[in-house]
């Protein structure tokens, strides 16, 4: 009963202002969209964004029942979602405005350098449990993922097709994945790049990863890599919005196309998006 | 006032407190009778059979994988653990708070343990994740402290103003005579305190631990933030667990409405309702039967 209010307050407040932009969706994406909105409302000070998380399914969900105008999603939209639009008759506009690059990331005193995406699978999905067969030290695997509703975890899940291991433990955000890699030797975790890149990084590693030869095992890091398409757990950050709204939101958007915008997307630890 | 006036005025309210008075009976049923109604329509999709004795709820991933048992024991666990440490703890503040302390202490004492209610249930899943994981992690020499027993000590804390507040109500309420008695025949403070006065009160203390039961049951967000999540059979309280509350919290955002996962989450906040509703139940039948022994 006492969540009640929470709705309840966001609706309140969302009546009372309409030259707000709402901004929801992936937690991969809001601490840049965050600072997207703070530069911007330094540069047209009339337009308000308000940013909030939750994940790419409820920010869809939000846009399709007009508690948000841009949904931020790190997957793409999915055909039953799409369907749910079509029945209310919402067009969709869409747009790529960075790359995400997914890093996995141990204690920094486990004795691996880079990681196949064969042998992800197998610790992912349960299949092997020790990390001895993998770093020749024997501990059992401890794994932290997303909760289902988060689009990184249908990322990771549907890029190596496996089903995640019943062992997996379910955190609620990328913040919490790195305190506990942090904590624990013998944890694997994902969380998106830009967590690592300007977080504080003591005591985690990032593994780079290889798909068949080991040299050519590719950091998620690696700036250069990523522009080329080259590291196997990339993807492009979506924004999408209603057709009919491209006025209202139009000036944000375009924002972030800007040279200042791409640099800010930059500085967050993104990519920015393949032309 | 003529007398039509005031028969009519106490017709009225009568009727308004009627109404007030079947409405939460109204507001009970019709919760109940949702829960039953989309859990119906789960059981046309898998048999009651599955759902009570197979060993994995994995709805994501397979089409079959829908068993209530892992989280029930995940429930049970943590709800067992925090009474196991919240209940003796708390009838024990509760008997010295009310026989034992010294009057400015208990000046103090009592507001501050009812302030320990008003903390939200974040802030202690958050203490959960940065100050008891760690711990545990430390003292059982694990790698993480994510587990059942994080989660135990948490919702300790979070009953132990409910059972704290109702104990010494209970303790309080007892007749002075009782002690009189019982000192006068020779008994010390202690033998007062354990033989007569705490027998007195069991079913004030009854209702006191279901309550605090209750509460340990339906918490939601603590024991998201501090037991790991893991959908597998737990083996003990240093196993990551996912109980009821958090799996319905977590996947009802975003399971595609009316299917068989949608309906699977009603089935299994149902049985959630009728565990609570028996415990309700049977606190009432032990604490009426107690009562009546008294007297």
């Amino acid at each position: 009963m006492k969540y009640f209010f929470i709705p309840l307050t966001i609706l309140l407040f969302a009546c009372s202002d309409n030259k707000t932009v709402k901004v929801k969706g992936s937690d991969t994406e809001v601490n840049l969209a965050v600072q997207l909105a703070e530069s911007f409302h330094r540069y047209k000070p009339s337009l308000f964004i308000s940013v909030s998380g939750g994940g790419s399914g409820l920010g869809i969900a939000s846009l399709l029942n007009g508690n948000a105008d841009i949904a931020n999603a790190s997957r793409r939209i999915n055909e039953k979602e799409m369907a749910l639009f079509r029945e209310k008759g919402i067009v969709l506009d869409s747009f790529i405005f960075a790359q995400d690059a997914i890093a996995f990331i141990v204690a920094d005193d486990l004795p691996l350098a880079s990681i196949s995406t064969r042998q992800l699978a197998d610790l992912l999905s349960g299949k092997v449990r020790n990390w001895e067969p993998i770093a020749g030290k024997r501990l059992p695997v401890n794994i932290y993922g997303r909760q289902s509703n988060s689009g990184t975890h249908d990322f990771v899940k549907n890029r190596l097709h496996i089903s995640f291991s019943p062992a997996a433990k379910q955190m609620n955000g990328n913040a919490q994945i790195l305190e506990a890699i942090r904590a624990d030797h013998s944890g694997i975790g994902y969380v998106g790049a830009g967590y690592v890149i300007h977080g504080v990084t003591k005591g985690i590693k990032v593994l780079p990863v290889y798909t068949t030869d080991r040299n050519a095992a590719v950091s998620p890091l690696d700036a250069a890599k990523i522009a080329e398409g080259a590291y196997f757990f990339q993807r492009p950050l979506f924004q999408y919005f209603r057709a009919k709204d491209s006025l209202q939101v139009r000036p944000f958007i375009a924002f972030e196309k800007s040279p200042e915008g791409q640099k800010i997307i930059n500085v967050g630890g993104y990519y920015p998006a393949k032309k | 006032m003529g007398i039509r006036k005031r028969e009519r005025i106490d017709w009225l309210m009568k009727l308004v407190f009627k109404s007030t008075g079947l409405l939460t009976i109204a507001l009970l049923a019709g919760i109940f009778f949702m829960l039953l109604y989309n859990s119906m329509s789960f059981f046309f999709d898998v048999p009651p059979i599955d759902f009570f004795t197979g060993s994995q709820w994995d709805p994501d991933n397979s089409k079959n994988a829908y068993s209530i048992l892992p989280l029930l024991v995940s429930t049970g666990l943590v709800a067992l653990g925090s009474m196991m440490i919240a209940v003796p703890l708390g009838i024990l503040s509760a008997a010295f708070l009310s026989e034992l302390a010294p009057g400015k202490l208990q000046a103090v004492l009592k507001p501050v343990i009812e302030m320990l209610a008003a903390i939200p249930s974040v802030a202690i899943g958050f203490l959960g994740i940065t100050l008891v994981g760690p711990g545990i992690a430390r003292i059982f020499g694990i790698e993480n402290g994510l587990n059942a027993l994080n989660g135990s000590i948490l919702l300790a804390v979070m009953s132990l103003p409910t059972i704290i507040t109702i104990s010494e109500d209970a303790i309080h309420a007892i007749p002075k005579s009782y002690r009189e008695a019982s000192l006068a025949l020779g008994a010390n403070q202690w033998q007062t305190l354990y033989r007569v006065v705490i027998p007195a009160a069991y079913p004030g203390l009854i209702a006191a631990v279901l309550l605090g039961l209750g509460r340990a049951l339906g918490e939601t967000m603590t024991v998201l933030m501090a037991t790991g999540n893991t959908a597998e059979m737990p083996s003990g309280f240093l196993d990551s667990i996912r109980t009821i509350t958090a799996t319905i919290a977590i996947e009802m955002g975003e399971v595609p409405y009316r299917t068989t996962h949608y309906f699977a989450l009603f089935a299994i906040a149902a049985v959630l309702f009728l565990i609570t509703l028996l415990i309700n139940l049977v606190g009432e039948y032990a604490a009426n039967r107690l009562r009546k022994f008294q007297a």
